[in-house]
């Protein structure tokens, strides 16, 4: 029995290169068990496959689908599992580690032929070696150039939305707001006309209840009527739209990680991770009674960014 | 007839030599080593699978209105890829068990790969000279991960479309490069049109090609190194007991692959996974409770849920809140890990080879600290499900938070505690779960009288070595 | 003797233990019910003085003692709402007929839903009494298959979908507030509580222009109904079992027991005693 292992070697007991196996005469009782048993489970992957031809070909179910899988495939598994396990003639058998490494000889055979072969091609060129290793560096960089043209440049587009001065506000199918068509403790998301949908422009108009503000002057200034207060729906954590309005306490939460905002005090966060605010957009009422933008919001919507503060 | 095709094979591209060896390699038998192969069944199920729902998606934000049989959704305007996969799943025969199977298999994926890892680190597998295998396994979690976030935001979702949300924040908070990185990557300000179809360049291109190319190169050096095996009898440095590849290892490892393609397809069946038929289409104004990722991702989750609110500010530029729970602690956690065996290295000085596993009882420290880490994890996946978690326990969202805040400062540490000594009373005594006890065996002997054979604990490959002592 | 004494023993112990998995299992069920009939019951309004007499007398059985003497003054806690202002009669059908009121002992937060106390004879007079007495006995009245399934999608997205939930899980508000699930409820609760915005709930549900008695409103109402009844039809979990339909953090819990648990057992199985 020859190896093509170097300096592997075997020890068994038995060459079972040469041999079949046991003859089948010999099977045990415990062999023999075990024989049955993948027998059965192989009938039962069987009938499994066939089942999935018929419930496929009457329609699909899913759930049938799923079963009927599983237990063919599962079958078919616990049959090889008990093959493996009980009807093969295994032994334990131990095979030599060689050496991993090439040794200190093997290594400097390699870098003897490295010094042989490469360095007369380039010691002598040292120049141009340079001006190779400088071309390389220069069309490296250039070649990472098509990257920039996977987005345009950020600019000053996350600090503005298309709210402006005299936008009218409305809901998002473009019907416009009138005040006190919200009712009390009631809440809904607008646009500015014209943008509807736009995801950083949504804003969440809250009708609170009267004298519950605590607004500075200048930012009740622009709350229609004291009760009209518009706030920008991004969460100013992670920029998940904060729905949860909770009319009792006239606060909100966002889903997301539980940041909490006070309604009634400039929708100060006073739980959970947000750090600022939600911006406020300060309303005005038009001649019509359609609520209006006095400007855009009073700070960068959403989430914080480096240049946030410039 | 099959001699014939070997012998033609063989003459072309000289293999029988070379399958005579790999055929008789040998592995050895213990049931964790298998864990590997689990992740890698798994990933067969979810390319089989994968392939399948390709050839459905549509990866395009393009307005359509839903025509198919949903009925609360008909005549919505939705996306295309929207479409596709709520057409898949209703209207296209085995469609929703394909695919429940290939995101159930997802999950999977990613827990095997999880106590993969941790067999490898408890046991130190990961030592000289299996670094370099350890690196290639950090890397391919992350690349599971990468798939696993990029697959479940295909269909454009309402949950998945607020993940993305999230993810955009977290990238916005990298400091100096983050707007830049995030525009470029999303192609402009949320939700930029364009991420569907780069998801799925990622996930069906870019990660797949480096899993399968590092899976392989994972599976060579393992095959080239030989595995691991646990000290035993007749197990020393220099040598691998266990079984062939040919018969038993082939037998076993399909089996294997049997089984997990039974049980994720019958998850696949009878558990339903992201319906995102109920969630309806992401709209960036719109949101749903409870709002939570794929589990793998939820460790990330729960770290924005714990994080303080502290922003910073730089002369005028900020350091978002979100800069630490979701960039720095995953930077320096994930960090460690990767780094770990030379970071080990440093403080054992051990610099020799090994194929012999520790038992994690006799390297208290080491796994005492992999313990910490768990909890550490396990304590921001807690914190990722506090709202259902609240509503289960009846307790407050907040009074959840709070106590892990407390928790995640204080249970590493008692976590340690605890196991170190845990470790060092186990190490002691040399019991083992799963060996039959030591004892003894009381025997008559032929002149009438008794014999006691003290029984050593036995090793797990069932031999017993009795060793007589006074009768 | 013993044995039969044992075997009976036995059967009173297993009835026991099972009766409150049985009872959560259909307690949803069967509080739909009683909704349902309760609810057909309560569309026509009562007004005979037995009944009013009837409610005053369970009111003072039953609310009284917390609620406090007249349900249109105050009550005798600080926590514990006047009925003057929550909601009229539809606030007693829904609060009664849901099983929250009279209030149980229970110690998490958000007020439980269970099996209602009373039947639907003594829950009109509560309700006729005290609406009488606040001025306010207006009941809803909502019919899913009036409502435009669609338009109620769309609706639910906006008003409801925040806190309760696109598939209707329900969740966790913060605090002591529970948005409830609503995948079993029905119809008549769904209109009771726009009508009346409970505890953290705006009145009219979030949903703009609400104004109850009007034709539009009443549509929308039907419209919503019409939604939350399809939450629970069969398409909607075409997938199999739902898992609670928390979504992924169950989906997770289930791919670590089930799927991992599974296989590492079978991994055990497969590798023998090597």
């Amino acid at each position: 029995m020859t190896d093509s292992d170097q300096q592997g070697s075997e020890r068994v007991d038995v060459d079972r290169q040469t041999g079949q196996g046991p003859a089948d005469t010999e099977l045990t009782g415990d062999q023999r068990r075990a024989e049955r048993r993948a027998g059965i489970a192989l009938v039962v992957a069987i009938v499994a496959g066939i089942g999935l031809f018929v419930v496929y070909f009457s329609g699909g179910q899913t759930q049938i689908e799923g079963i009927l899988f599983a237990v063919a495939f599962g079958a078919l598994g616990v049959a090889l599992g008990i093959w493996a396990n009980h009807l093969l003639d295994a032994r334990e058998v131990v095979e030599e580690r060689h050496e991993l490494t090439s040794g200190p000889a093997g290594r400097q055979a390699f870098e003897d032929a490295l010094a042989e072969e490469v360095g007369p091609v380039l010691g002598r060129r040292s120049l141009l070696v340079k001006l190779l290793a400088g071309a390389g560096g220069a069309l490296g960089l250039a070649l990472l150039l098509p990257v920039l043209s996977l987005g345009p440049a950020p600019g000053n587009s996350l600090k503005v939305t298309p709210w402006r001065r005299g936008l009218r506000v409305v809901d998002e199918n473009g019907e416009p707001v009138t005040l006190n068509q919200v009712p009390e403790n009631g809440f809904l998301t607008v646009f500015p006309q014209g943008h509807e949908g736009a995801a950083d422009a949504q804003t969440l108009l809250i009708h609170v209840r009267p004298g519950t503000l605590k607004l500075p002057p200048d930012r009740l200034a622009g709350v229609p009527e004291g009760t009209h207060v518009a706030y920008s729906k991004i969460c100013t954590h992670a920029g998940c739209p904060v729905g949860l309005y909770r009319a009792e306490s006239q606060t909100l939460i966002c889903p997301c990680h539980q940041s909490q905002f006070d309604v009634s005090d400039g929708a100060k966060p006073f739980f959970g991770p947000a750090a600022r605010p939600l911006p406020q957009l300060l309303l005005g009422v038009d001649e019509e009674n359609i609520l209006v933008a006095q400007g855009d919001f009073t700070a960068p919507v959403g989430p914080a960014f480096w240049d946030r503060g410039r | 007839m099959v001699e014939r095709s070997l012998k033609y094979v063989d003459e072309r591209l000289g293999t029988a030599s070379l399958a005579r060896k790999t055929l008789r390699k040998v592995f050895p038998d213990h049931w964790s080593f298998l864990l590997g192969e689990i992740a890698l069944f798994a990933l067969v199920v979810l390319v089989f699978t994968g392939t399948f729902l390709t050839f459905f998606y549509t990866p395009s934000v393009k307005e359509v209105v839903y025509q198919g049989p949903y009925t609360p959704l008909q005549g919505t305007e939705v996306s295309a890829a929207f479409n596709s996969v709520l057409r898949l799943s209703f209207e296209v025969r085995a469609g929703l068990l394909m695919r429940q199977t290939h995101h159930w298999a997802a999950l999977v994926f990613v827990a095997a790969i999880v106590v993969h890892l941790c067999r490898v680190f408890f046991t130190g597998a990961f030592r000289r000279p299996r670094e370099v295998n350890w690196l290639i396994g950090i890397l391919l979690l992350f690349l599971a991960l990468g798939e696993g976030f990029t697959g479940y935001s295909l269909p454009d979702d309402l949950l998945s479309g607020i993940g993305l949300r999230i993810f955009y924040a977290v990238t916005l908070a990298i400091p100096v490069v983050g707007t830049w990185v995030t525009y470029l990557l999303f192609g402009g300000e949320f939700p930029a049109g364009d991420i569907i179809s780069r998801l799925f360049v990622f996930h069906i291109m870019l990660l797949p090609a480096l899993l399968l190319g590092l899976v392989g190169a994972h599976m060579a050096i393992l095959v080239l190194q030989k595995h691991t095996q646990f000290a035993g009898h007749g197990r020393s440095e220099r040598n691998v007991v266990g079984k062939r590849l040919w018969p038993e290892q082939t037998f076993k490892s399909v089996s294997l692959l049997l089984f997990t393609t039974a049980v994720l397809a019958l998850l696949g069946g009878v558990a339903q996974i992201n319906p995102i038929w109920q969630y309806g289409p992401f709209e960036p104004f719109n949101v749903t409770s409870p709002a939570q990722p794929d589990w793998y991702i939820g460790f990330l989750d729960g770290a924005l849920r714990l994080g303080p609110p502290w922003d910073l500010d730089l002369f005028g530029f900020t350091i978002s809140e979100v800069f630490w729970p979701a960039v720095l602690f995953p930077g320096i956690a994930f960090g460690i890990l990767t780094l770990w065996p030379w970071i080990e290295r440093r403080f054992t000085k051990d610099r020799a080879e090994h194929h012999i596993l520790d038992s994690p009882r006799d390297t208290p420290v080491r796994t005492g600290i992999g313990a910490a880490g768990l909890m550490v994890f396990f304590i921001m996946f807690l914190e990722g499900g506090n709202d259902i978690f609240g509503v289960l326990l009846n307790v407050s969202v907040e009074t959840i938070t709070r106590i892990l805040q407390w928790g995640i400062l204080i249970a590493p540490i008692l976590t340690f505690l605890a196991t170190y000594w845990i470790c060092k009373g186990l190490s002691r005594t040399r019991l083992h779960p799963a060996h039959i006890n030591a004892g003894v065996r009381l025997s008559r002997t032929a002149d009438g009288g008794y014999e006691t054979t003290s029984l050593e604990p036995t090793s797990s490959d069932g031999e017993r070595e009795p060793t007589r002592t006074g009768g | 003797m013993r044995r039969t004494a044992i075997l009976f023993g036995g059967i009173a112990l297993l009835a026991l233990l099972l009766t409150p998995a049985t009872g959560a299992a259909t307690s949803r069920g069967a509080a739909r019910a009683a909704s349902a009939t309760a609810a057909a019951a309560q569309q026509q309004p009562a007004d005979s003085p037995a009944l009013n007499a009837r409610g005053r007398e369970l009111y003072q059985n039953a609310c009284a003692s917390c609620h406090g003497p007249d349900p249109n003054g105050p009550s005798y806690y600080p926590d514990v709402p006047s009925l003057a202002d929550v909601g009229g009669a539809a606030a007693v059908n829904w609060a009664v007929r849901t099983g929250r009121m009279p209030w149980k002992d229970n110690k998490g937060p958000a007020i439980e839903r269970g099996e209602p106390r009373f039947n639907e004879e003594d829950t009109r007079a509560l309700a006729t009494y005290i609406g009488k007495a606040v001025g306010d006995t207006e009941i809803p009245d909502v019919d899913p298959a009036r409502g435009d399934l669609q338009r109620g999608r769309e609706l639910y997205g906006q008003a409801c979908a925040a806190c309760h939930g696109m598939n209707g899980a329900g969740a966790a508000l913060g605090g002591q507030n529970i948005a409830v699930s609503l995948q079993d409820v029905h119809p008549q609760d769904v209109a009771e509580a726009i009508k009346i915005g409970p505890g953290q709930m705006p009145v009219g549900g979030g949903l703009a222009d609400y104004e109850f008695g009007t034709a539009a409103s009443r549509q929308e109402v039907d419209d919503i109904a019409a939604y939350v009844e399809s939450l629970h039809t069969e398409p909607f979990n075409r997938g199999g079992a739902p898992i609670g339909g928390k979504g992924p953090v169950p989906e997770g819990f289930v791919a670590w027991v089930i799927g991992l648990g599974i296989l590492v057992a079978a991994a055990r199985w497969i590798a023998g005693r090597g």
